[in-house]
């Protein structure tokens, strides 16, 4: 661009561009490394790790999770949370097996995402025009919707026949299992929505600084509309997946399911003060969870050490996330 | 009452033109009736004690405040509509202290912020002319940016402003009101952001510049507009004043 550039600008600008490419991608980094040890580490431990049936089982297992993870990144990007995720896969999949039970498969497949997505669009448009913080909103709805499911069972698990429900959750192709197919597919769009399109561009900018693009013409409380309207439809979608593999439709579906959703996401490097997200890092956070849980049970720890271990990482995570990765990112201004 | 001391304003119409407008919170009336003009590619200081009504008065020009009495007239039409949008419309721009860039997103990202291209079937944003057309908007404002792919987050206070400065130049406004943009920036950026006035009135824009650097605006500014509480004070030339009369004017003497 200028004529007058000399070689100092340059070199500063490489080192710009280091630190940058650093900040983009250290989150995806350093949960790569964690996975790999990690998986290194079960490889050893236990003979029956590294099997193809048990990494194809894996897959299968964190399908629901990875899948509303690549939601959630999304709306932590955005500086927002969503605590309603887990109540919503137990609506979800109590819902399927009430209306498979009634009436046609594909309705009920299609009313069970649209129930989803509504309970999300509802969330979105209370804290977006009703400026309630989403934590509040999304933690009410954690109780009611987990109530409602409840209710409309009974507390009974509704079996699941149908012949288009089950191969959701049981169904395979090239001998992955069709959830894992689901999450790549979700990964990948999630990735190219994140990245590549204005609606991904403006869920970074409203965390990073929500009054610039309002001030850039943007309708920002359309976004965090859109934000908690996809949390919602994917966490329908994970319960969809956990009932037709379950087979049957349980109102106690995806109970603490936030919680693993969060952890991943955080894991993945995605900032909880918004502006910084990342899909990858969120389904390699998954991946790592998904790996810890499954390789526990196969090194015969007692069962019980799975949920001590997984609040002890999301602490870790929790800190990493804020004081590690802020200082190694830090902005100047 | 007001122009005269301006000779480019003389015989056309005035580019902005802000007639009798008051605004009152409650009891307390901030402005009692001001006037301002500003002449194409002209650059306005505009100064006053603490409380004498400049920031209400640029707010309202860039439709984040609406006046209580007056007409507001962009090159002889009269500003229509309320909001930041309205004054877009009209070829306001204004670059607010707090600078209003995302951390996260990228010096072309931010230029680009809610005008993006992108592929009309993919969806998908038009990186490489983004990036292309940035270095181009920065190179035509002499502003050295080495790649347009740094995170603004981990750029200069001064950089920063010039980002800032940029992305209200991209949208080829006719006016651009600038609120401290010299406020915390080290002295070599002060005299950077300061080239960068001069460049963006050379190109016909005209300037409306807040600073609580006086000395700042001896250097840019082609005319001095005093207010005191609330009512034009006095209107200088920055040829016939010093600091000192320009401070004492501040002061309502």
């Amino acid at each position: 661009m200028s004529a007058t550039t000399t070689s100092v600008p340059d070199r500063e600008a490489r080192r710009d561009n280091r630190r940058d490419f650093v900040a983009k991608n250290f989150g995806v980094i350093s949960i790569s490394v964690v996975f790999v040890v990690l998986f290194a580490y079960f490889s050893l431990a236990s003979d029956a790790f590294l099997t193809t049936t048990n990494l194809v089982n894996v897959l299968r297992q964190v399908a629901p999770t990875v899948i509303v993870a690549v939601g959630m990144t999304f709306v932590i990007t955005t500086g927002q949370i969503d605590l309603s995720v887990g109540s919503i896969v137990g609506l979800s999949a109590a819902a399927l097996g009430l209306f498979a039970e009634s009436g046609n498969p594909v309705v009920a497949l299609l009313g069970t995402l649209a129930i989803a997505l509504a309970i999300g669009l509802a969330s979105g448009m209370i804290t977006a025009f009703g400026k309630v913080q989403s934590f509040i909103v999304t933690l009410a709805a954690l109780t009611a919707v987990r109530g409602v499911a409840l209710l409309i069972t009974d507390g009974y698990s509704t079996p699941i026949t149908s012949d288009f429900l089950l191969p959701l959750g049981q169904g395979s192709l090239a001998g992955i299992y069709t959830p894992t197919w689901l999450a790549v597919i979700a990964v990948v769009t999630g990735w190219y929505v994140f990245n590549h399109t204005r609606f991904g561009r403006y869920v970074t900018a409203v965390g990073s600084n929500d009054e610039s693009l309002r001030r850039a013409g943007v309708d920002i409380r359309r976004i965090q509309v859109a934000v908690l309207g996809l949390t919602g439809v994917l966490a329908g979608l994970a319960g969809v997946i956990t009932a037709a593999r379950l087979g049957s439709g349980s109102s106690n579906s995806g109970t603490a399911f936030e919680l693993e959703v969060i952890t991943a996401v955080v894991l993945g490097g995605t900032s909880l003060m918004g502006g910084r997200g990342s899909i990858l890092g969120s389904a390699i956070g998954a991946l790592t969870l998904g790996v810890i849980n499954n390789g526990l049970v196969l090194s015969k720890v007692d069962v019980y050490w799975v949920p001590i271990t997984q609040g002890l990482i999301l602490i870790v995570a929790i800190f990493l996330n804020s004081k590690l990765f802020g200082r190694i990112v830090g902005t100047r201004a | 009452m007001t122009g005269g001391l301006d000779g480019g304003t003389a015989h056309a119409v005035p580019r902005v033109e802000m007639q009798g407008i008051t605004k009152s919170y409650g009891a307390l009336k901030v402005l009692r009736g001001v006037d301002l003009r500003v002449g194409r590619g002209e650059v306005v200081g505009l100064v006053g004690d603490n409380g004498a009504g400049k920031s209400t008065l640029m707010k309202m020009l860039a439709g984040a405040v609406v006046p209580d009495r007056g007409r507001i007239l962009v090159d002889g039409e009269e500003l229509t509509g309320t909001g930041p949008r309205a004054a877009r419309a009209h070829g306001i721009e204004m670059v607010y202290q707090d600078l209003a860039l995302c951390n996260d997103v990228d010096v072309a990202g931010n230029l680009f912020l809610g005008r993006e291209p992108y592929h009309r079937f993919t969806r998908k944003l038009d990186h490489a002319r983004m990036h292309r057309e940035a270095a181009e908007d920065l190179a035509k404002l002499h502003i050295r940016i080495s790649d347009t792919r740094q995170l603004v987050g981990n750029m200069s206070g001064g950089q920063r402003q010039a980002i800032a400065i940029a992305r209200a130049v991209a949208f080829e406004p006719r006016v651009l009101v600038l609120d401290e943009p010299t406020a915390a920036l080290a002295a070599r950026e002060v005299e950077m952001t300061l080239q960068l006035i001069r460049d963006v009135s050379e190109r016909g824009v005209s300037v409306i510049l807040i600073t609580h650097r006086l000395q700042d605006l001896f250097e840019v500014a082609d005319r001095f507009v005093v207010l005191h509480e609330g009512v034009n004070h006095r209107e200088l030339d920055p040829a016939d004043t010093d600091l000192t009369g320009l401070v004492t004017a501040m002061m309502g003497k």
